[in-house]
């Protein structure tokens, strides 16, 4: 019997089928279908058996590839520990940064207060209209201005050292960053990998769709705002937007 | 004046304080979402409201048209200060009754110029 499965019935098999069935010898025509039908039968099993070694294989692959259970297990949940890391480092450096801050705010008023208290005597020495007694006044107030100035300018410098301090989150949340992307870029080969072995590659006739956000209107920060049209880049932007449309 | 500063991140709270403190406002008090803001608006005699959009459980959107759907708050003027930079958001906003909408990154002058726009155009 030939595997050949351009031929599927001959004129002679048919002439022999019908002449069977003229005579009554279902058995035999029964027979000649099942040879007939042979060859097809064959190639279509040696296409699902081909088919199925095929899945059989990538399921294996799949199960035996423990990367993606590790992935699934141990580096996600990880990652997202990394991210909360950040945040909470990113928190805490803006703190530390704003409690240094809030404490010049009030030194420099401080100053600026010394300042002023001493300048209508000042103003006066400098026109030469000053009797003793306000001389020795305003020597005082500046003594005790350099005094304050001093201390003061010292609290500032320490406290400006802190906010620098408080800039090392950046070093440290970046590592962690990129260890996550790093993370992303894994997970991201073994779904196209996953994607290929069952035949779903990406085609180039099929549109790259972009990063979708379901039909939530809400991004966050842009991070690409050069290559988008739908989004305003800064304040002018949205100030331009705005009047444009009689806001 | 009484002003509501409204954001998820504590962080932000803090600078909008501290900026709104610098130029004078000196009686803020925060919420740290949309769901909690309006019932101290509710309750509180509040004269003027500075918003973030994204919040996890009611969006400074939401909470803007809440402000202008309630009779006893509408008056209240509402100031966005937000990551959204979206055109359809902006547009939103400013459909919806916004009276100021400031991006982030921002600056102190920024804030001062539309907080001076707001209060102007109030009279």
């Amino acid at each position: 019997m030939s595997t050949n499965t351009s031929v599927h019935v001959s004129l002679e098999q048919a002439k022999l089928l019908v002449e069977y069935i003229e005579t009554d010898q279902q058995d035999k025509a029964d027979e000649l279908i099942a040879e007939i039908q042979s060859p097809i039968n064959t190639a279509l099993f040696a296409e699902i058996g081909k088919l199925t070694r095929q899945l059989h294989d990538s399921l294996n692959n799949f199960h035996l590839d423990s990367r993606l259970n590790d992935l699934a297990t141990a580096d996600i949940p990880d990652a997202k520990e990394r991210l909360n890391f950040v945040i909470s480092r990113t928190e805490e450096a803006a703190n530390k940064t704003m409690d240094a801050v809030e404490t010049i705010f009030p030194v420099v008023d401080s100053i600026q207060q010394q300042i002023s208290t001493v300048k209508p005597l000042w103003h006066k020495l400098m026109h030469n209209d000053l009797d003793i007694g306000e001389f020795k006044e305003l020597c005082r107030d500046i003594d005790i201005l350099l005094k304050t100035t001093e201390k003061e300018t010292n609290k500032i410098h320490g406290l400006m050292t802190d906010v620098l301090m408080a800039q090392d989150f950046q070093d440290l949340t970046g590592q962690v960053i990129r260890k996550v992307i790093d993370l992303v870029r894994e997970v991201e080969e073994s779904l196209i990998n996953m994607l290929t072995a069952f035949g779903m590659t990406a085609d180039s006739e099929r549109e790259k769709s972009a990063p979708k956000v379901g039909e939530n209107l809400v991004e966050g920060p842009i991070v690409n705002a050069e290559e988008r049209d739908d989004v305003v880049e800064d304040q002018d932007d949205v100030d331009d937007l705005l009047s444009s449309l009689g806001f | 004046m009484k002003v509501l500063v409204v954001d998820d991140f504590s962080t932000m709270r803090r600078i909008i304080k501290n900026l709104l403190r610098d130029l004078g406002f000196t009686n803020i008090s925060e919420a740290d979402d949309g769901s909690t803001a309006l019932p101290m608006l509710k309750e509180g005699d509040f004269d003027f409201v500075v918003t973030d959009w994204n919040m996890p459980g009611m969006q400074g959107i939401d909470l803007l048209k809440a402000i202008r759907a309630d009779s006893k708050l509408s008056h209240i003027p509402v100031l966005m200060v937000t990551a959204e930079a979206k055109k359809e958001q902006i547009v939103m906003a400013a459909q919806a009754g916004v009276n100021g909408y400031i991006v982030k990154p921002f600056t102190a002058a920024t804030l001062n110029t539309k907080l001076d726009k707001i209060f102007e155009r109030l009279g």
